[in-house]
């Protein structure tokens, strides 16, 4: 049997946005106090990630964490278990829980700023930053890396979010 | 004679460049550069506009957003409803037609233009192009800050004459501030030649250079086409357009004599200045005008177009003087429309006879003549006349003096009493033009000195909008997201109707070959009762709630127990409000120790997360425990019947079905198809029931296992309206379904879910209150209709007694009503007046078609000992 990717139908509509989706990307929510999140390497600065090897830790909360891929999501848990044994902590697999999506292309961020509040000039964002906003009326997760911007989506909103880019890609 | 179009000159219009549009039916020359107004008034068309109310002829009166007159439609190249000829570029086979007031959507929805919206971020945001606005927007600019600017013409003015621009700025032409709004929120308008924008703008600081309106002066007819403010003219000369061939000037300013200087120097005549200013002033080119001083005009004469003026002078001196062109100027006042909205004050300012700004919010200010540098000679608004029936103040809303007069005389006071008895200042100017000089005429006619009040407030947007543009791309399948699940090809692929249930697209029923929905949900609630069924439940809220209090944190949110639900099984469990009403319900599943997995209504998943994060984040911030939701990771299939199992058996798991190992409410984690699944006993049909949980991505694969296995076994997609009539058979209640926010749990018949002897929860206060406690509340109870067809709607009144004449005392109301199949019969649940202690009586719903009677039943009608759970 095969898993099915949320936005496996929509790869040519991402093309035309210069973006593609990565799926099945494993995420975990770590939630956790923030100086033992710092022992781990998380970041603590508002809205920053930070990315170990190709393991990224983007801030939520002051007590929040996504750990983003790659490898499988089990096994990212149980090394996270290790670390927090014996300390108050959650940690919970929510890899299907939002769908990631990879904004390529120069203008992605004026693509981004026709329904995206938050200011995506380089003056306030770039590389190591992630921030959670709003694309028109869905809820997004915002991670820059490597040139890129990674959305994180929740899935039952996927097609309206790649509908939206399309929309303001022509409007 | 009327306007006409100047010999040579005009830096705004290209004459290499004509092109031709369509006014009113007629083809009308223009060149490249021209507004629709300035095209009007070079062809000399005479009246080309009416007013709405008295139909009166009317003419171009300003070149700007002020615009109280020139109104048209836009029926090509795109739609556009209503918009001032003063703000709009002619293009090539334009079609325009004058519009009195009032625009108009098509039903066959027209070509609008192309729209979309943009956010921006800047340190500052300068509001006009004008000397006072271009120079700070530079500085900051070239101090590397992030600025825009917002011109509503197609030129940086710079106060020079000509386009400018500096470096490092941001402009936005042919562009209007709409709105301010808290902390530097402004939204603006861009009318660009490809597309209208609406621009979000968030900036630090926010300057106003919006310059002023020049005043009108209220005389008898001086709405007359060819009437026009005087600086209007010298924008015209812009367009190689001169207003008038013949033209008087009537001014409470020197300044008008510099515009008189330039018609002259243009080709036009200027017989006579009417100047009530007081000061001296240079012609100039103007040098054979003649000054009457202390003249006033007191009337003017023409059919379609100007053709004369009365003046009146000292002594009572009477001229009339022939005309083609009068222009007005009673001074300038500042433009304070953005800043009156967002709450800056206004005081009066003796010096310059004008209200200018004071007392704003920090991060704006307002520079220039906005700001009150308006060069303005004397306190000046109408002319004092014995009748005032003709002084129009309000052109738009063909409002006089005489009409301000007789409200104040009914007693009104205020400008705003004023403006909403006689709508001056509400039409699509906002009152631009009238403002001023309805508040100096309600000072003067309660006796009181200029400024004793100021205008009525302006608000957002500033100029007609379309409602498209502020829709932008949320329109039609965007316009509010559709939220669907991992399964939903499956539904579509089947022919589902579907429910909306919030933002989630529900399988509402699976119609087969075009059979009705009343059959369809009898079929698949009669597969449920005697094979098996399934449901897509992906849409149910679901959070873990994890830590070492976890336990001792449900306690409190749940009115039962969960601290000592073991693990590997699961709880049903209700949630109040602070006031003891039922708020949400869902299970709980203990996974571990210290790991609760909890559902929640589909459309309470975010309040209860809220409500659950609020509590330990305000409350009890010494609890140990994380609550995240997990909605959206897991896809749920609902396998009811008395064959579930043997469903759940041929899909293929490893996990042992037999009822002994796996008892009712409790739940094993294993694989289901070769997929890692959660398998969980509950049930809201009364049925043996299955609930499957896969990572999402496995949602459709699983379902689509499900329903292959299932087949052999009579396997029927159920839809929400199936679930409903099930459900309620058992007499399982839905939150906000059966409830309204103002039910108890003994409401319901459900005390046994609420546990007294552990410790606190919430809500738990308000049981004990004296009004929940009444014996005659409103409780749960089942209806069943005498007739066993009659299906009563849900919402209908109940009375305990049918005497036919109104009013009737109300008992309660049906929640739900459904034709049961199991039943064979209609069946309801519904609130009644004391109604525990009503089973077996007979109620009455009165309804138009007819009296409905009913008999009070249990809420359970079907299978009440609960035997059906285990198969």
């Amino acid at each position: 049997m095969t898993a099915r990717s949320p936005l496996a139908e929509r790869s040519s509509d991402l093309e035309l946005v210069d973006a593609r989706e990565l799926a099945f990307v494993a995420q975990i929510d770590v939630r956790v106090g923030p100086a033992t999140a710092a022992s781990l390497g998380f970041p603590t600065v508002p809205n920053s990630a930070t990315t170990t090897g190709d393991r990224d830790a983007l801030w939520l909360a002051p007590d929040e964490w996504l750990v983003v891929g790659p490898g499988a999501a089990g096994a990212i848990v149980d090394e996270l278990a290790r670390s927090l044994d014996g300390l108050h902590h959650s940690i919970v697999d929510v890899s299907a829980n939002r769908v990631a999506l990879e904004l390529g292309g120069p203008s992605r961020h004026d693509l981004l700023a026709s329904a995206c509040p938050i200011d995506l000039h380089p003056r306030s964002w770039g590389g190591g930053r992630c921030a959670q906003s709003m694309f028109g009326a869905a809820q997004v997760l915002l991670h820059e890396r490597d040139g890129m911007t990674r959305l994180f989506v929740r899935p039952s909103f996927a097609d309206y979010v790649v509908d939206l880019l399309l929309a303001a890609a022509r409007p | 004679m009327t306007g006409r179009r100047t010999v040579s000159g005009g830096p705004a219009i290209d004459r290499a460049l004509p092109i031709s549009f369509t006014f009113d039916g007629e083809e009308v020359a223009a060149f490249v550069g021209d507004t629709i107004a300035s095209a009007i008034l070079a062809n000399g068309i005479e009246a080309p506009f009416r007013s709405p109310v008295l139909g009166r002829p009317r003419g171009v009166f300003s070149a700007g957003v002020e615009e109280p007159n020139a109104f048209v439609e836009i029926s090509e190249p795109w739609f556009e409803p209503i918009v001032a000829a003063t703000m709009v570029d002619v293009v090539e086979g334009m079609v325009v037609g004058s519009r009195p007031g009032v625009g108009r959507l098509r039903g066959d929805a027209p070509r609008g233009r192309r729209v979309e919206h943009r956010n921006a971020h800047v340190e500052l945001l300068v509001v006009g192009s004008g000397h006072d606005g271009f120079y700070p927007a530079r500085d900051a600019a070239a101090r590397g800050e992030r600025v825009m600017l917002v011109e509503q013409h197609r030129t940086i003015e710079r106060g020079a004459g000509g386009d400018f621009r500096a470096e490092g700025v941001t402009y936005l032409t042919r562009a209007t501030a709409l709105g301010l709004y808290d902390d530097g929120y402004v939204t603006v308008f861009e009318h660009a030649d490809e597309l209208d924008r609406l621009w979000h703008i968030r900036a630090d600081r926010v300057i106003l250079a919006t310059g002023a309106f020049e005043r009108s002066i209220a005389f008898a007819d001086n709405d007359r086409p060819g009437v026009m403010l005087s600086y209007a003219s010298s924008r015209y000369l812009e367009h190689g357009v001169l207003v008038g061939s013949r033209t008087v000037v009537f001014t409470a300013r020197g300044g008008a004599y510099a515009t008189a200087s330039n018609l002259v120097a243009n080709g036009g005549e200027v017989p006579a200045i009417a100047d009530v200013s007081g000061t001296e002033s240079d012609l100039g080119d103007a040098k054979d005008a003649e000054v009457l001083r202390g003249w006033v005009a007191s009337g003017t004469e023409g059919d379609r177009w100007l053709e004369a003026v009365h003046l009146e002078g000292p002594g009572g001196a009477r001229r009339t003087i022939e005309c083609d062109s009068l222009l007005v100027s009673g001074g300038w006042d500042p433009n304070l429309a953005l800043w009156r909205a967002i709450g800056g004050g206004l005081r009066f300012d003796d010096e310059v006879h004008a209200f200018v700004p004071t007392d704003g919010p920090p991060w704006l200010s307002v520079v220039g003549s906005a700001a009150g540098e308006v060069p303005n000679d004397a306190p000046y608004w109408f002319v004092p006349s014995e009748d005032y029936s003709r002084h129009f103040v309000d052109f738009q809303r063909d409002q006089t003096i005489a009409d301000i007069a007789d409200t104040v005389d009914a007693g009104l006071r205020s400008v705003e009493h004023v403006k909403r008895a006689t709508y001056i200042g509400t039409a699509i100017d906002q009152g631009r033009t009238s403002g001023v000089i309805t508040a100096e005429v309600v000072n003067a006619l309660l006796g009181e000195s200029p400024g004793w009040q100021g205008p009525s407030n302006a608000r957002p947007p500033a100029v007609p909008v379309p409602f498209a543009t502020l829709a932008g791309p949320f329109r039609g399948d965007l316009f509010d997201p559709v939220r669907t699940t991992p399964m939903h090809p499956w539904h579509i692929e089947r022919g589902a109707a579907f429910e909306n249930v919030g933002q989630w697209k529900r399988p509402w029923f699976f119609p087969r070959d075009g059979e009705p929905m009343e059959r369809a949900v009898e079929r698949e609630c009669l597969a449920v009762r005697t094979a098996v069924g399934s449901m897509d439940a992906s849409t149910l809220g679901k959070i873990e709630v994890v830590g070492a209090d976890a336990p001792a944190f449900l306690d409190r949110m749940y009115t039962n127990r969960m601290s000592n639900l073991a693990v590997g099984s699961i709880r049903y469990g209700l949630m109040l409000g602070l006031d003891g009403m039922v708020l949400d319900d869902g299970v709980a599943m203990r996974l571990a120790d210290d790991r609760y997995l909890v559902t929640t209504t589909t459309g309470g998943a975010a309040t209860v997360l809220d409500r659950f994060e609020e509590w330990l984040q305000t409350e009890w911030p010494d609890l140990r425990v994380y609550c995240t939701s997990v909605t959206e990771q897991w896809a749920v299939v609902a396998i009811n019947g008395p064959r579930a199992r043997e469903v759940v058996s041929a899909t293929g798991t490893d996990v042992d079905l037999s009822r002994e190992a796996f008892p009712f409410m409790t739940f094993h984690d294993g694989n289901v198809a070769g997929v890692p699944a959660r398998l969980a006993r509950v049930s809201f049909s009364g049925e043996l029931a299955y609930e499957l949980h896969v990572p999402a991505w496995h949602g459709l694969e699983i379902w689509e296992a499900v329903m292959a296995a299932g087949t052999p076994f009579g396997i029927e997609p159920y839809g929400t309206e199936a679930m409903h009539v099930l459900r309620a058979e058992k007499g399982y209640v839905i939150v906000g379904q059966d409830t309204d926010g103002s039910v108890t749990p003994h409401d319901l018949g459900m005390d046994w879910i609420v546990n007294l002897s552990k410790g606190d929860f919430v809500g738990r206060r308000s049981l004990r209150r004296s009004d929940v406690v009444r014996p005659d509340r409103k409780q749960l109870i089942g209806l069943f209709p005498e007739d066993t067809h009659a299906l009563l709607p849900e919402g209908a009144q109940l009375v305990l007694e049918d005497t036919g004449r109104m009013p009737m005392p109300l008992a309660g109301h049906v929640t739900s009503s459904y034709r049961s199949p199991a039943l064979g019969r209609t069946f309801a649940l519904a609130m009644l007046a004391g109604g525990h202690e009503l089973h077996g009586r007979t109620v009455y719903a009165p309804l138009p078609e007819g009296t409905v009677t009913c008999t009070v039943t249990s809420p359970v009608p079907y299978d009440p000992d609960g035997a059906r759970r285990d198969g």
